[in-house]
């Protein structure tokens, strides 16, 4: 589903019917939301497991989560 | 309507209607050589009217309508009423079309394969386009490049041709024998006329193409070329295109297959001698 | 203890990663029309525009009277570009300019200043 096109990834979102380019670290954030629900810290928890984090900064990674949220790529559960 | 005609352009059929005689007269006569549309049955309505009666005889002036308006659309003078029948039908195409991804392009084909040239209006994809038919390229359109979502082909939807200001010349110096509708000045993009896409052209209407270079050509630089990334390809070409959203997801996928198949380049040109020698190059060695 | 992950960075707390796509309808209406816009618009034909674009009674201070004819896209652009309108003078291109500046879409005339905006026109 996502398209990779280099320095960024393609996704169409089919319950809202648009299209979305997202940049790191975007796509790795979707991928360890996965389907499962989590807090803040869980999730930054995950992609610290996952990744090499230099920035491991709760603030940075709320801001992303709530541009996700805005353009309806993640929902609050 | 009192004056009408049909018009089968590649897969898309068109019924034309007019409160006047001569636009009709005018599309009769330019696309005589096309073949006749099996039946009555159009894909889309173009009305040419009259707003108020008098208009009809009085300073007449022509108000685009069919199945799909814009609000604030102004009409145009009876004079240039085959310019209204084409915007007519681009019209109908840019807010109804939804059988292929339309992108605002101008596209030639040579064995089997397509140019794409997209961009910003004045940005030369129709005068390139016309000059490259007269170097052995066929012609597809000038306007619209349809791209089948299922094959990622190309389909061809060659209406007249658009030159404006000094493209007219220009193309008439390399085409001499092409058939050309009148001349249309100071129409709200200047001096217009149309070229008839030639025999070759409409003979090949409905053989599709598989893309294979696509270009963002912009006029008066100096002459250069640089790659352009898929990312910035795919958002310019989302701005190209009237129907990528209604299409939504065979859109996506007709769009990102021809990003991720197709090598892009932007080229800068200050002639078309200088823009034709680095499309050539540039098939050459990309295509 | 890193067993060669990949590095990841978060970004910036301003900074944006998401760029959606929006249906490109006002690039249609440029393309295909020669578009107008009506100053006021009909419903409120007759009255003045003041220097800050809103439409005022007739006697208003310091209004102006309309101009005569809708203003077409291609005038509009050119007064964007630092042009005025036709037929005006410095108040009323500067009325009429925050006039069309304030169009909401349903307006008659939005459409078509909409896609006066549009990078591809």
């Amino acid at each position: 589903m996502p398209v990779d096109l280099g320095e960024l990834i393609a996704l169409y979102h089919r319950p809202s019917a648009r299209t979305h380019l997202v940049g790191s670290p975007v796509p790795e954030i979707l991928d360890a939301l996965g389907e499962e629900a989590m807090d803040t810290q869980q999730l930054l928890d995950a992609l610290q497991r996952r990744y090499a984090l230099d920035d491991a900064d709760p603030q940075a990674l709320a801001a992303r989560l709530a541009e996700l949220e805005s353009v309806g790529l993640i929902r609050r559960a | 309507m009192r004056y009408r005609t049909l018009l089968k352009i590649g897969p898309v059929g068109f019924r034309i209607g007019s409160d006047w005689r001569a636009p009709i007269a005018a599309l009769d006569d330019l696309y005589r050589d096309y073949p006749r549309p099996d039946s009555d049955i159009a894909d889309f309505t173009v009305r040419l009217f009259a707003a108020r009666w008098w208009r009809r005889f009085l300073r007449p002036s022509v108000m685009i309508g069919g199945d799909y308006t814009i609000p604030d659309a102004a009409p145009l003078p009876l004079s240039m009423g085959l310019l209204a029948a084409e915007m007519g039908m681009n019209l109908q195409m840019a807010l109804g079309h939804r059988r292929y991804l339309l992108v605002h392009a101008s596209a030639v084909e040579r064995d089997g394969r397509a140019l794409l040239m997209t961009g910003m209006s004045g940005a030369g994809k129709s005068t390139l386009a016309a000059l490259l038919t007269a170097r052995g390229w066929r012609l597809m359109g000038d306007e619209f490049a349809l791209i089948d979502p299922e094959t990622g082909l190309v389909h061809a939807f060659p209406r007249l041709i658009s030159l404006k200001n000094r493209a007219i010349d220009e193309v008439h110096s390399a085409l001499p024998g092409g058939r050309v509708g009148p001349m249309l000045a100071d129409t709200p993009k200047g001096d217009l006329r149309h070229l008839v896409p030639d025999a070759r052209a409409i003979e090949a209407m409905m053989r599709p193409a598989t893309p294979a270079l696509l270009l963002f050509p912009a006029f008066g630089h100096a002459l250069a070329e640089r790659p352009v990334g898929r990312a910035e390809t795919f958002v310019r070409l989302t701005q190209a295109s009237t129907n990528f959203v209604l299409l939504g997801e065979s859109g996506f996928t007709a769009l990102s297959h021809l990003v991720n198949s197709v090598p892009v380049r932007a080229i800068d040109y200050p002639d078309t001698p200088g823009a034709i020698a680095l499309v050539d190059r540039l098939w050459e060695t990309l295509a | 203890m890193d067993r060669g992950r990949r590095a990841l960075m978060l970004g910036a707390v301003g900074a944006s990663a998401v760029i959606s796509i929006r249906p490109a309808l006002a690039q249609t209406a440029a393309s295909v029309s020669n578009c107008e816009i009506p100053v006021p618009d009909p419903g409120r034909a007759g009255n003045y525009i003041a220097l800050d674009g809103t439409v005022v009674p007739r006697n208003t201070p310091f209004a102006v009277p309309p101009p005569g004819r809708p203003f077409t896209g291609e005038e509009v652009k050119q007064a964007m570009r630092g042009g005025w309108l036709p037929g005006t003078n410095f108040y009323s291109n500067r009325a009429y300019m925050q006039y069309i500046r304030r169009l909401q879409r349903g307006t008659s005339g939005f459409t078509c200043f909409a896609s006066m905006q549009m990078p591809n026109r």
